[in-house]
């Protein structure tokens, strides 16, 4: 299949090209030509084999290096009312995600090689790329290490007990030690559990005020100081995603001065919401870690403006109807965000965003993190691209994704993302 | 004149005037109580449903006759060997009882925010009888007006609120209601039963109950929820009565004399002794006997009706 853009600006700061408007030729998932663009229309298109498939209207769209989600919760096998590997891949298409890597909970776990050729053959053929995470333990049960060499051998990008963060230090240690054999990654979302299981929002005056038990952010920054602590023994290398504190992001930050192989992520609610939000108690904005106050909120800004702040990661975590349209403390945690992840972002970051943090922190960090190919919009290069721009305002009206738990329905939101090009496929936005 | 809300979730949610007006109501159900016929027909044509979660003896009992008392038809629902064991949600619950023509919803339950929840998905008057750890309007209006009968319009009077303030729905409510009327309030208690960031609702903080004593002109005992305790917030109930239980040698050592209350039901022995609640600083069996004048005025004012009937 031959492609052709035509007019877009290049986000991608590692590109020759970037900031400039080129047209670029992909040929069987290659990008075999890219050059400033000759003519000037001010509209982006895409044609493929002579047809054209997207036309910008007015404005100069971007293309950047395709977009990486870390953490994104499809559901299956298991819980296919939530979601399922396909729908799941059509929302991360509609959200500028080429490559998504999957939450390891499901039912069974991804524990072993079997769950892992199963998530590969059903993902396969699509224009999103799907990486399984591995779990760090046998059924993410915290207790013993699980086949994470076999995985690794078999597509397990790297490791995690995702939404149940490793609570035993010793099991953490040997996790931390055991990866090194094979250049491994470990994942982990820092919440202490005996801590945060008897919270059920940020522990500050909104939790007094509504009379709801608080966690505070000490359930983050224990797990913070002991993985560090570990990383330093080991030497490994270990990701935080999912970082909501003020105090969290500081020590990252001072950690990454000492040179210890850690990064970290951060959610698109986190940037963008508040406890302040759970004052009518809605589950909708039930998560975990949980929102936390302005301070972090504005902390984790300035963390992703600086740098210590590696990448944005949805958690996306799709529930039906009846998981969260149910009292608070019984509702499920979690959001569908991944098709508005950026949007949500723009918004957030608002007069504070900055495109070339927002690409590195969508791709390019990933990429580096996780020794992925690097995508730049070079020849040469696998064609893994991701077309958006920051123009323009976007209203959900409805979902891709199977569920509908997103606070943003129906609400005007900055920005939008055009399509994506990857594995000699593409998808376009409608 | 009726309330500014359609439902009463909580006090957070009260202006100071509705509070006034449900007095002023209550006066009036009150002097109702004291006739020979402790009953009017205002809400004859009302059926009221008490729906509880969780388990309660004496608010489920003062709702009900509050509601007998205004001849509303009643009906009780408790989770115990209903439907709820058998997986059916809150929504599903209430709109299988409101199917069968109810008017109200007393409700009871064990999460914070539940009323907040269902009035977003029902169309009956909701009173929120206790929510988790978050609030118990109808107690702390009970408190507040029996308080006001003590010691006049609560302006400016200290009240301190004592014990495990972190569990007590009791706690919040009475902050939120007594500072909308006026009054200064503290709360006192072992640092671990103190939510840590309650200084920020306006309210002093004493870990010593004798200088909170020595501090208040009303002492708000509350119970010692040993049934929500899942972590280890003190020691023993030993150490806790006697470092932090109320007795008659500590009134005693006060240069004044201050009004006791309690919400019940008591630990005896434990955050109040026998000598203390049964003397006659204590006034917690008048808070019982308002406890039914103001729900009638809760009910009657919710219901929307303009005749009180007499």
């Amino acid at each position: 299949m031959q492609l052709h853009i035509r007019q877009a600006k290049v986000s991608d700061p590692a590109s020759e090209f970037h900031n400039k408007v080129v047209d670029i030729t992909i040929k069987d998932g290659i990008i075999s030509k890219v050059a400033v663009s000759a003519k000037k229309t001010g509209e982006t298109t895409i044609e493929t084999d002579g047809k054209k498939v997207y036309a910008s209207g007015k404005g100069i769209v971007y293309v950047s290096p395709g977009w990486v989600d870390i953490l994104a919760d499809y559901a299956e096998p298991g819980h296919e009312q939530k979601e399922t590997i396909k729908s799941g891949l059509a929302a991360a298409a509609q959200g500028g995600f080429t490559d998504v890597f999957l939450a390891p909970n499901t039912e069974p776990v991804v524990s072993t090689k079997s769950i892992i050729e199963f998530i590969l053959k059903k993902a396969s053929g699509h224009a999103v790329s799907l990486h399984p995470l591995g779990a760090i333990s046998q059924n993410i049960e915290g207790k013993s290490l699980a086949e994470m060499m076999d995985m690794q051998a078999h597509g397990a990008i790297a490791f995690s007990d995702g939404w149940k963060p490793v609570q035993n230090a010793g099991l953490m240690l040997k996790a931390l030690e055991y990866i090194k054999a094979f250049n491994g990654t470990l994942i982990q979302i820092p919440e202490d559990a005996s801590i945060a299981t008897t919270g059920l929002m940020h522990e500050g005056i909104a939790s007094t005020r509504l009379g709801m038990p608080g966690i505070p952010p000490e359930a983050e920054t224990i797990i913070i100081n002991r993985d560090l602590q570990l990383l330093r023994y080991t030497g490994s290398r270990l990701h935080f995603t999912g970082v909501s504190t003020a105090a969290g992001v500081d020590m990252i930050r001072k950690a990454k001065r000492e040179k210890l192989n850690v990064t970290c992520s951060v959610t698109p609610y986190h940037l963008a919401l508040t406890d302040e939000v759970l004052n009518g108690y809605s589950s909708m904005y039930k998560v975990s870690p949980p929102l936390r106050s302005e301070k972090d909120r504005q902390a984790l800004i300035k963390g992703l403006n600086d740098g210590t702040i590696d990448c944005i990661t949805s958690h996306h975590r799709p529930h039906e109807w009846d998981a969260k349209a149910r009292e608070f403390e019984y509702a499920s945690p979690g959001m569908n965000i991944q098709e508005l992840a950026f949007n949500i972002v723009l918004q957030a970051l608002g007069d504070k965003a900055d495109l070339n943090r927002i690409t590195e922190a969508f791709s390019t960090r990933a990429r580096e993190i996780f020794n992925m190919p690097a995508a730049t919009i070079a020849k040469g290069s696998v064609a893994k691209l991701t077309i958006f721009t920051t123009a323009g305002s976007y209203t959900p009206t409805r979902m891709v994704s199977l569920s509908k738990n997103n606070p943003y329905l129906e609400q005007e939101l900055p920005g939008r993302v055009a399509g994506i090009i990857n594995n000699n496929n593409y998808h376009i936005n409608q | 004149m009726s309330l500014s809300v359609k439902h009463l979730l909580g006090i957070k949610e009260l202006k100071t005037e509705d509070i006034q007006n449900i007095f002023r109501t209550a006066d009036n159900f009150k002097q109702v109580l004291q006739r020979p016929i402790k009953k009017v027909p205002t809400l004859r044509d009302t059926t009221v449903a008490n729906v509880f979660f969780e388990n309660s003896t004496r608010t489920r009992i003062s709702f009900e006759l509050a509601e007998k008392r205004l001849s509303a038809d009643v009906v009780n629902f408790s989770a115990s060997g209903s439907s709820v064991s058998k997986g059916e949600t809150l929504i599903d619950t209430v709109n299988n009882i409101l199917a069968m023509k109810v008017d109200m919803v007393v409700m009871r339950h064990s999460a914070s925010g539940a009323p907040w929840f269902l009035a977003e998905h029902i169309d009956a008057s909701i009173i929120n009888a206790g929510d988790g750890i978050n609030e118990h309007p109808t107690q702390a209006l009970l408190d507040a007006f029996s308080m006001r009968e003590r010691l006049g319009e609560l302006k400016g009077k200290r009240i301190a609120i004592i014990g495990d303030i972190m569990h007590s729905r009791v706690a919040l409510s009475n902050i939120f209601c007594l500072q909308k009327l006026g009054a200064e309030v503290m709360v006192a208690g072992p640092p671990t039963l103190i939510p840590k960031y309650i200084q920020d609702l306006g309210v002093k903080v004493e870990y010593d109950v004798k200088k909170a004593l020595q501090w208040c002109q009303v002492a708000n005992v509350l119970r010692i929820q040993l049934e929500r305790q899942n972590k280890p917030l003190f020691s023993t109930l030993r150490e806790y009565a006697l470092f932090y239980g109320i007795n008659r040698q500590m009134l005693d050592s006060l240069k004044k004399e201050i009004v006791i209350m309690h919400p019940g039901p008591i630990n005896r022995g434990v955050e109040i002794n026998s000598d203390v609640a049964d003397s006659k600083q204590s006034i917690i069996l008048d808070q019982v006997e308002n406890g039914v004048a103001i729900r009638m005025a809760v009910i009657y004012l919710l219901s929307g009706k303009r005749d009180l009937g007499e």
